[in-house]
């Protein structure tokens, strides 16, 4: 006879804490540095008028994520193999050299976010960014990363921080429920790119690779999918939340006073007078953590996604001479990005906008791309899309074409 | 005519096909080749398949045809394909034909050198007058900017610089193809050079492959072979063959393994799958299976081999050695040889270089060693570790309470063990 394994609710329970993770991981790398910048910017900018826009980003990430759960795990392959495999080589390689740019832009944006916060405890930038730099890439190279990926995941909760940084602010609730319930959209060229930002940075392109790269890794199947499901939404609601506290918080605060910032730094600088030095320094390490956690992830995932596009080894188990040109593409991420942080007066507020405009760009690329795979009888055998899925899916798409059409021409009716 | 002309198959998917006065037929979509065994009066040069067909879309229709009456030109690095005559191709007439762009180009291939998966950039052709023929895929960054369009003038800018942008080929010999997720044609061998590949590389091919593609190579291997290859893998990678298999297929392959491996992958299972393995597979073995699924997990038992050789000692040299020959048992149980009593106790052990130099008609309690170390099956794994370093084993006899021999364990489990200890630990 084999072993009495009964079938309890602990049983339920611990199959669900194994499947836990790429959801909730992702969710918590989403609200990275440049996650926390936009939201301060558009709570400082807008008060609580774009909140509402978390709730169909919300939507759309939770349709998106399932979309890549199950494609990893019917499928076991990763998103750029897909891509590469099934678009060719061209489409595949425009879509690489966006991420690749784009990516480099946000791992700036992220160290940007850990000198800024170790700025506001007094260490400059000119210590911390090389250090921090440096033990990221050890712990890579070293092997270490999957304990480090733990640990992040734990400190990930000291995001939750954002929530007492928030209610320091006093918020007024009542106009943040009217705000929510009818929503005020001012069509011009600032908003509208404000709006796709926000967009852009909550569902940001190379999370899709990520998610759907870490469902294979765990050996996920589809016998489960109801507990990935759960992972998912978690997630996600995670992300809206902390991005939800963070809007209010600054609304509450640097809004009210109309007081404009231009850095996740400045937010926290800015919050000091209104709502104290606490609910300053909890902001300042919320923004560290995360910028950190991205900081780690970012890179590495996209020297990953890159390599397996264009058919080079990689991986972290694997040595530097089984894989030069993923270690390469990955320490020259990292230091490209550390560099340019370190430039005195390096132009950080393009640089982030621009690689949100890329974002932005590549976002409905990809989603094109997988809906068309996740679509596709041959690959997904029963497992394709429900209609609403793709109704979803779609209107992202044209929503977010539609938007950044508008941003592209309003110039052009302006004057 | 001693035309030589090299090409890659990039140059020529999307061409457009013209016939001899220059009048449009076509525009080129895949060549097929014949990988099948070539016939005795006609070997291929360099043994490479040859481009047996050419799949053209004329007016919105997908039509194949033979390529022998094709012919590529290469005039100033400008390909021109002229088709001489039109000849429909069944492709039931192919026996082993590979579509190239389908099969090939963008997909992971097995580099049966490197023992690892590449991506395919290119394909290079070689047109000689006798046919054209398949001889290299091209898997290097030069194949990458050559498709994307830029390898000429990055290439002629590099120079300047006096840098050169490195091309790597594997030849037609050395690569498999393995991924016809894309595909409907059955072959009737694939993955036939897998089979060159050691079980360890194999798995980690297997490993890194997607769900259908690892099936679909899993199943195409023989049924010795699959056992070791099985037991090379991950847990992951081991439930997925196993539960995307069909249950008489496992169940002949898991009787080809030890039983403790089986009963470590059956462990992995869901209740009702692992009993109807069980159920399925032949009574001996799952008996053996059933025992070690008993002892607690941590435990020698879970971990110990039950296939051991064991005589009594008064059987002489030579019935032993007769005895072997005709169990043919593996090397595992070769090495390690045991002396138990009528009670089943562990009495001594003795070595196969005892065995082979002594005289035929010596008894076994001549030349064994009494006194064996040994270790009780309710022990914990980590003692064994201890043991076995600590008297330089390669083995080490597994008794019950009573002293009954129950079977052994092996230093290869034990340092399996170590290092999957080591990784969780990280």
């Amino acid at each position: 006879m084999l072993k009495g394994r009964g079938r309890s609710i602990f049983k339920k329970i611990a199959l669900f804490l194994a499947i836990l993770g790429p959801g909730i991981i992702t969710g918590s790398v989403d609200n990275d540095a440049g996650g926390i910048t936009t939201y301060s910017v558009a709570g400082a900018l807008y008060g609580y008028n774009l909140i509402w826009t978390l709730i169909p980003s919300f939507i759309v990430l939770v349709v998106i994520q399932e979309m890549n759960a199950r494609m990893g795990i019917v499928t076991g392959k990763g998103l750029a193999d897909l891509i590469r495999e099934n678009a060719g080589v061209k489409v595949t390689f425009f879509i690489f050299i966006g991420l690749l740019i784009a990516d480099i832009g946000n791992t700036t944006t992220e160290f940007a976010g850990v000198a800024g916060s170790m700025e506001i405890f007094g260490i400059s930038k000119y210590i911390s960014v090389p250090i921090v730099s440096f033990l990221i890439w050890l712990l890579v190279v070293k092997g270490t990363y999957k304990m480090a990926e733990r640990i992040f995941l734990i400190f990930s909760v000291s995001l939750l921080t954002y929530v007492i940084s928030a209610l320091m602010g006093k918020p007024h609730w009542s106009e943040i429920g009217s705000s929510i319930i009818h929503p005020r959209f001012k069509v011009d060229s600032q908003s509208i790119a404000m709006v796709i930002g926000l967009v852009g940075t909550t569902i940001a392109p190379w999370m899709q690779f990520y998610m759907q790269s870490s469902v294979i890794e765990k050996g996920l199947k589809m016998k489960n999918f109801k507990y990935t499901l759960i992972d998912i939404v978690v997630g996600c609601i995670a992300t809206v939340v902390v991005a939800f506290f963070i809007m209010v918080a600054c609304a509450s605060t640097l809004g009210e006073h109309g007081i404009k910032i231009e850095e996740a730094k400045d937010a926290a600088l800015a919050l000091k007078p209104l709502a104290g030095t606490l609910a300053s320094a909890v902001f300042a390490f919320g923004l560290f953590v995360a910028s950190i956690f991205s900081a780690t992830i970012l890179p590495l995932a996209t020297a990953f996604y890159v390599c397996e596009a264009f058919g080079f080894e990689a991986g972290i188990d694997k040595k530097w001479e089984e894989a030069p040109e993923f270690y390469v593409l990955y320490t020259s991420i990292l230091v490209i990005a550390a560099a340019i942080i370190l430039i005195p007066n390096a132009p950080l507020i393009s640089i982030s906008l621009w690689s949100q405009v890329i974002n932005g760009i590549l976002l409905p690329v990809v989603l094109i791309c997988m809906i068309l795979l996740v679509n596709n009888k041959r690959i997904m055998g029963n497992y394709t899309n429900k209609p609403i899925n793709n109704m979803i899916g779609w209107t992202a798409v044209i929503v977010l074409v539609g938007l950044s059409a508008m941003l592209l021409l309003m110039p052009l009716f302006n004057s | 005519m001693t035309s030589f002309k090299t090409f890659y198959l990039s140059r020529i998917l999307g061409r457009n096909v013209y016939d001899t006065n220059g009048k449009f037929i076509g525009v080129v979509k895949d060549l097929l080749i014949d990988t099948g065994p070539a016939t005795a009066n006609q070997t291929p040069p360099f043994g490479r398949p040859v481009v047996a067909g050419i799949r053209l879309k004329i007016r919105n229709e997908l039509k194949l045809f033979s390529f022998r009456y094709f012919e590529i030109t290469k005039i100033n690095r400008k390909i021109d394909v002229t088709g001489h005559q039109l000849v429909e191709l069944p492709i039931e007439n192919i026996h082993n034909g590979l579509f190239l762009g389908e099969v090939i180009l963008d997909k992971q291939i097995v580099d049966l050198n490197g023992r690892k998966l590449v991506r395919v950039n290119d394909v290079r052709l070689v047109s000689l007058s006798e046919g054209t023929y398949a001889i290299a895929v091209d898997v290097g960054v030069e194949g990458l900017l050559r498709r994307i369009g830029i390898s000429h003038p990055l290439k002629t800018l590099l120079s300047f610089l006096k840098i050169s942008i490195p091309a790597k080929f594997i030849l037609w010999d050395d690569v498999e193809a393995i991924d016809f997720s894309n595909y409907n044609i059955k072959l009737s061998k694939p993955y036939s050079k897998l089979h060159t590949l050691h079980p360890s590389d194999l798995a980690d091919i297997i490993e890194e492959l997607g769900k259908s593609t690892s099936t679909n190579v899993f199943s195409a291997l023989d049924e010795e072979k699959a056992a070791d290859v099985l037991e090379e893998l991950e847990k992951d990678t081991q439930i997925h063959i196993i539960e995307s298999l069909p249950l008489e297929k496992v169940a002949d392959v898991l009787e080809k393994m030890p039983a403790d491996e089986v009963a470590d992958i059956l462990d992995g299972l869901e209740d009702e799958k692992a009993e109807s393995l069980l159920n399925e597979m032949e009574a001996e073995s799952s008996q053996e299976v059933r025992e070690i699924l008993e002892y607690p997990d941590r435990t020698v038992g879970s971990l110990m081999n039950t296939e051991v050789l064991a005589f009594n000692e008064n059987r002489t040299v030579d019935e032993v050695i007769s005895e072997f020959r005709s169990l043919r048992p593996e090397a595992d149980e070769l090495y390690n040889l045991f002396v138990i009593d009528d009670k089943e106790e562990l009495v001594a052990t003795f070595s196969l270089r005892d065995l082979v130099v002594s005289q035929p008609n010596v008894m076994l309690k001549q030349i064994m060693k009494t006194n064996p170390i040994y270790i009780y099956d309710d022990q914990e794994i980590d003692d064994v570790a201890e043991i076995i370093s600590k008297y330089n084993l390669l083995a080490l006899p597994v008794v019950n309470r009573n002293n009954q021999l129950e079977g052994m364990v092996i230093i290869d489990d034990v340092v399996e063990d170590l290092i999957d200890k080591r990784r969780t630990n990280r």
